[in-house]
């Protein structure tokens, strides 16, 4: 049993300050995240203690705002965590290695020749201007791609960028920007892709992965591929709408709404539905993990949510404080779609007003028009036909 | 000047009922639409969404019921007559509908003197009637696409993944309720514009004298006020 096997794990938790129970505990949370029992405790507690010996990883950075990096590396403690992502060996990322210039390179490509690593890609594979849009190291960044996808074991998307290019591909996507796993099934390559979208991404689902699918084996099993969606992101994270648990929901149903910020209704702690909230379209399950070690999350902290778990996030969501997205119209600009109904509805009330006048003065209204003798067709063709 | 007959063989007695279901339906869908998209005062919006989920189902319903009921009633074949046969043949293109679109565009646009003989339904209006229906299911189908107990189900998933996501499919749903408003105000112009006969027919099923006509749409009497 774990709790008696004093293995590395706990020697690494208490030089970092955790006791066993908060390490229990949070193993109790991931099996809650992936969905297991808590039977499947101990087992994760194991996993974690014995998964010292793990296959390696490399984290390339694509075309974004390294803010999932920031993401997973800001913690001012150290927490357990961080002590399960550290048991990744993390051997080649641009921002954070230690090693530079031809070192790093090297250490990258060391694994690379190894086939069987983790590679996590964070930002867009940008595929504008030949590649050039993006280089390291000499190199596009899609010749690196190219050359670290077929011999990883798995890739892990971290945020939306990686998932389908982000806000880098939002209109007019200059760099023509895309996802890691559409680039790569455009390539004909075929590495499984886990993809963890939203902006950025949150580390405890990066944490879920790694104990799913590294510890729990679930990729040498193929049991990861049957937890995804058709876009590659795992149900148990993807699966339910943010609208569905989010803690103001009740608001919602009683319709309490905040108007406006600054406002009354704010303070209350109302729903932010009126004032663009994207949670009810937005598939992650943000509420219930939240963000910053459990501290807090967008709606809770009094934002509304802006949807940047969906495809698409920014063309499909903004203006972020609408209830409706813009409509990109060719020589009108972003208009909202109820201005345009409102344009339509007005011309068609006006056109019905003018033909009522018509009808007035051409004397229709009372009865109509008399009734042609015959149809003006038939009329035609029997003058046609010799005038009969 | 020249209305014509109205008798309740044009329209019976389970039409008017559908007629009745199908305003305050689309009335109930339509208000509780736009305060779903928009809630413009507080305290409604539990009550807004149990509308929508309420009539969403009497409308598809009505719509069913309209449509078996026109292959066993039987209605009136033309304006001004108690002729009757089964309702559906008012549905199909008729004998009197040939060759007079052009002639409806041009009277409706004054580029014509006379009134265009017409089947029960002139041919604008048949095809305006016939495509309610599969704006109705349109409708439906983009409605139960955003709506949570079914929106994950993969008929209606792949449709949203098609159009590029939930948000699209939401504005698509919007714009649909817009073409019925407009289908609404120009069918309640059309039909009252000339006098309100038609209407008095199918909501209070009172009839009214005025022109009768043979098969081949000739008038042969009765008069038109």
């Amino acid at each position: 049993m774990a709790h008696e096997d004093h293995g590395a794990i706990y020697d690494l938790l208490a030089a970092r300050g955790v006791s066993r129970r908060d390490f229990l505990k949070y193993c109790g949370s991931i099996a809650a995240l992936l969905g297991l029992s808590e039977s499947f405790v101990p087992q994760i507690a194991a996993a974690v203690n014995h998964g010292a010996k793990l296959k390696p990883a490399v984290w390339l950075n694509g075309g974004a705002c390294t803010g999932c990096t920031e993401s997973i590396a800001q913690v001012d403690t150290p927490d357990v965590a961080t002590i399960v992502l550290d048991l990744l060996s993390i051997d080649f990322m641009e921002t954070l290695s230690m090693a530079m210039g031809e070192d790093a390179l090297a250490a990258a490509e060391a694994v690379f020749e190894e086939p069987g690593y983790i590679l996590i890609y964070e930002g867009s594979v940008m595929q504008g201007f030949d590649g050039n849009a993006l280089r390291i190291g000499g190199k596009t960044g899609l010749e690196e791609l190219d050359h670290a996808a077929p011999n990883a074991a798995a890739i892990v998307a971290v945020g939306s960028c990686a998932v389908d290019g982000g806000f880098v591909m939002a209109n007019p996507n200059p760099a023509d920007a895309t996802g890691v796993k559409p680039y790569l099934e455009s390539k004909g390559i075929t590495t499984p892709v886990v993809n963890l979208p939203t902006c950025p991404v949150n580390p405890e689902w990066l944490v879920a992965i790694v104990v799913d699918v590294l510890l729990l084996g679930s990729l040498e099993s193929g049991a990861i591929l049957d937890k995804l969606d058709d876009w590659g992101r795992p149900k148990y994270i993807f699966g339910q709408t943010i609208h569905d648990n989010c803690p103001r929901r009740g608001h919602f149903e009683n319709g309490n709404f905040v108007n406006e910020f600054g406002t009354e209704e704010e303070a209350l702690g109302y729903c932010l539905y009126k004032v663009g909230c994207k949670g009810p379209q937005t598939y992650t399950n943000c509420p219930i993990v939240r963000w910053n070690r459990r501290t807090s999350w967008c709606v809770e902290s009094g934002a509304p949510c802006i949807g940047c778990g969906n495809l698409n996030w920014v063309d499909v969501g903004a203006p972020f404080l609408n209830r409706h997205r813009d409509l990109p119209l060719p020589s009108v600009g972003n208009t909202q779609p109820g201005v345009v109904a409102g344009v339509v509805a007005g011309a068609a009330a006006l056109g019905l007003g003018l033909h009522a006048v018509g009808m007035k003065v051409t004397g229709r209204m009372d009865g109509g028009a008399p009734y042609e003798e015959m149809k003006a067709h038939d009329k035609k063709r029997m003058q046609k036909g010799g005038g009969k | 000047m020249s209305h014509p007959a109205h008798y309740r063989e044009a329209h019976p007695l389970i039409f008017v009922f559908t007629h009745w279901i199908n305003l305050i339906s689309m009335v109930a869908l339509a208000f509780s639409g736009f305060y779903i998209h928009y809630p413009f005062f507080a305290n409604f919006m539990g009550v807004a969404r149990g509308m929508h989920f309420f009539f969403m189902y009497v409308i598809l319903i009505n719509l069913f019921v309209r449509i078996v009921a026109a292959f066993f009633v039987k209605s009136a074949t033309r304006l001004g007559t108690r002729e009757v046969e089964t309702d559906i043949k008012n549905w199909l293109p008729q004998k009197l509908n040939r060759h007079q679109l052009g002639a409806w565009l041009k009277y409706y646009l004054f580029l014509k003197k006379d009134h265009p003989i017409g089947a029960k339904y002139g041919v604008l209006q048949k095809i305006a009637y016939i495509v309610t229906i599969p704006l109705t299911l349109a409708a439906a189908y983009t409605g139960f696409a955003i709506y949570a107990p079914f929106m994950d189900a993969a008929f209606f998933a792949a449709g949203t993944d098609w159009v590029g996501g939930q948000m699209n499919m939401r504005i698509i749903h919007y714009y649909i309720m817009w073409v019925f408003i407009l289908f609404t105000a120009v069918h309640a112009y059309l039909a009252n514009v000339e006098g309100v006969a038609p209407s008095r027919l199918i909501f209070a099923w009172k009839e009214e004298e005025g022109l009768r006509f043979d098969a081949d749409g000739k008038v042969i009497g009765g008069s038109g006020h």
